[in-house]
């Protein structure tokens, strides 16, 4: 546990000093938006879910990628995996910073994409927040360990979604179906609820077990 | 019976069909101080991360004070040194320290983190970002940050490289200083007069072997020197 609070202090220290992170996510994700606003027509309340997830999806990409590199500047890393306990709590640390990191650029991302939608969002705000924020564990989770094996590869900008994207489609099918019927009918059953819990669950289990393997050389 | 503070049988590394390392045997006690020279790609720095944990051997066994190298109880015991720092540029020193004293869960680490940079004359510049440091003043934090947990066992990769002539010798005296205090070190190095300085034992590698093995109260450099000398270049 120490060590998970430990790596996340360190992450957030970093991030709001530089902050080149978060801006990079939020330019890009509102730069997705308005391709998107400009590209589609009006009346997109079917579409919204995913394109949503889309934004949310390639802002994560982006970021994640940095978030590794940043262990690769003079060697941290050797750093980081000397640290005597479970490599996973690195891991977690790593993940519960990105997650995060994430939903601040994801909460700007929804502000905006409301307005120029013309969605009105307040009354789901708080369960919309839930399923994004339950979702984002999973995408946080795969994504973490893919920017982990992605950063030591040669070609790490493109091994990152190759690694990443495949892995997600669990989740995104999920919060997908989750926001769709959130913004369709402003209700929530428990089954995609359930369904992101569980894979939420599996993908942070694996991937506490495995990074204990990512960090050797 | 005292457990060694390094004790390696057999010890191998493979990368795919190449040997980095070809069984290594090494016992070193307490408070020994051990140099590991040689020419570049003679296997040098293989051992040192071997010995840190950074890396799985092929074959044989490595044990850090009666611990299996790379577990969590062997890693307690050592402090790293890379050729790279190890440092967060956007980080203060202090703030360096206390990430690396709180993955080693240090007991009253801000205390600690200021004796540490007292005692490595670093006080003056603790709330400077690490990125603004010189390489001379990075490399006395990077070594502060690897005694932060107070291991029994230093291993150093290269110290000396970048050093200029004043800065390496107060390099020297603060490893002569940490011998003194029973640390045990193990410098990987290519610089044969700083070796003699520190080390009470020297190997010379070449072709994942050792080569050649010198020990005593007091090296004698002419000798390390030769020996170097023949490792880098092999009589045909």
């Amino acid at each position: 546990m120490n060590v998970l609070l430990a790596v996340l202090w360190k992450d957030l220290t970093i991030e709001l000093r530089s902050r080149d992170r978060v801006v990079a996510m939020v330019v890009f994700s509102l730069l997705v938006v308005m391709v998107f606003h400009l590209s589609l027509p009006a009346d997109t309340r079917d579409t919204a879910p995913g394109l949503l997830w889309i934004a949310y999806v390639f802002a994560a990409l982006l970021g994640l990628g940095r978030s590794f590199s940043l262990e690769l500047e003079n060697d941290a890393v050797s750093g980081i995996a000397l640290a005597p306990a479970d490599r996973g709590w690195v891991f977690l640390g790593k993940a519960a910073a990105n997650w995060i990191i994430l939903s601040a650029v994801q909460a700007v991302t929804a502000l905006v994409f409301a307005l120029v939608f013309d969605l009105d969002l307040m009354a789901v705000a708080g369960r919309l927040a839930g399923v994004v924020a339950l979702s984002s564990v999973g995408l946080c989770a795969i994504g973490t360990l893919s920017a982990a094996v992605a950063v030591r590869t040669r070609f790490r900008e493109v091994m990152l979604p190759l690694l990443m994207l495949p892995l997600l489609w669990p989740v995104l099918s999920g919060a997908v179906h989750a926001t769709r019927q959130l913004l369709t009918s402003g209700s929530l059953s428990f089954e995609p609820i359930q369904f992101l819990i569980v894979t939420d669950g599996i993908y942070l289990i694996v991937s506490f077990l495995v990074f204990e393997y990512i960090l050797d050389e | 019976m005292t457990v060694p503070a390094i004790a390696a049988r057999n010890l191998e590394k493979r990368f795919g069909p190449a040997a980095a390392l070809r069984g290594l045997d090494l016992e070193l006690p307490a408070g020994a101080s051990l140099a590991i020279l040689g020419p570049n790609g003679a296997g040098k720095t293989t051992p040192l991360r071997l010995m840190a944990g950074l890396a799985r051997p092929s074959a044989g066994s490595l044990w850090i004070a009666g611990h299996r190298a790379g577990s969590p109880k062997a890693r307690a015991r050592v402090g790293w040194v890379g050729h790279a720092t190890c440092l967060y540029d956007a980080l203060t020193a202090r703030e360096n320290l206390l990430f690396a004293a709180r993955l080693h869960r240090v007991p009253h680490a801000a205390s600690r983190v200021d004796a540490l940079l007292a005692e490595s004359d670093l006080a003056h510049v603790a709330n400077r970002l690490a990125g603004t440091f010189s390489h001379g003043l990075a490399q006395r934090l990077s070594i502060a940050r690897g005694l932060v947990h107070d291991p029994q066992v230093l291993l150093l990769d290269e110290p000396f490289t970048g050093l200029d002539r004043r800065a390496a010798e107060g390099l020297a005296e603060r490893l002569g200083a940490l011998r003194r205090g029973r640390k045990t070190l193990v410098l990987v190095t290519h610089d044969v007069q700083g070796a003699a300085q520190v080390a009470d034992t020297a190997i010379v590698m070449a072709d994942g072997r050792i080569a050649r093995s010198l020990s005593g109260a007091k090296l004698d450099a002419a000798e390390l020197e030769r020996a170097y000398l023949a490792a880098s270049d092999p009589a045909p």
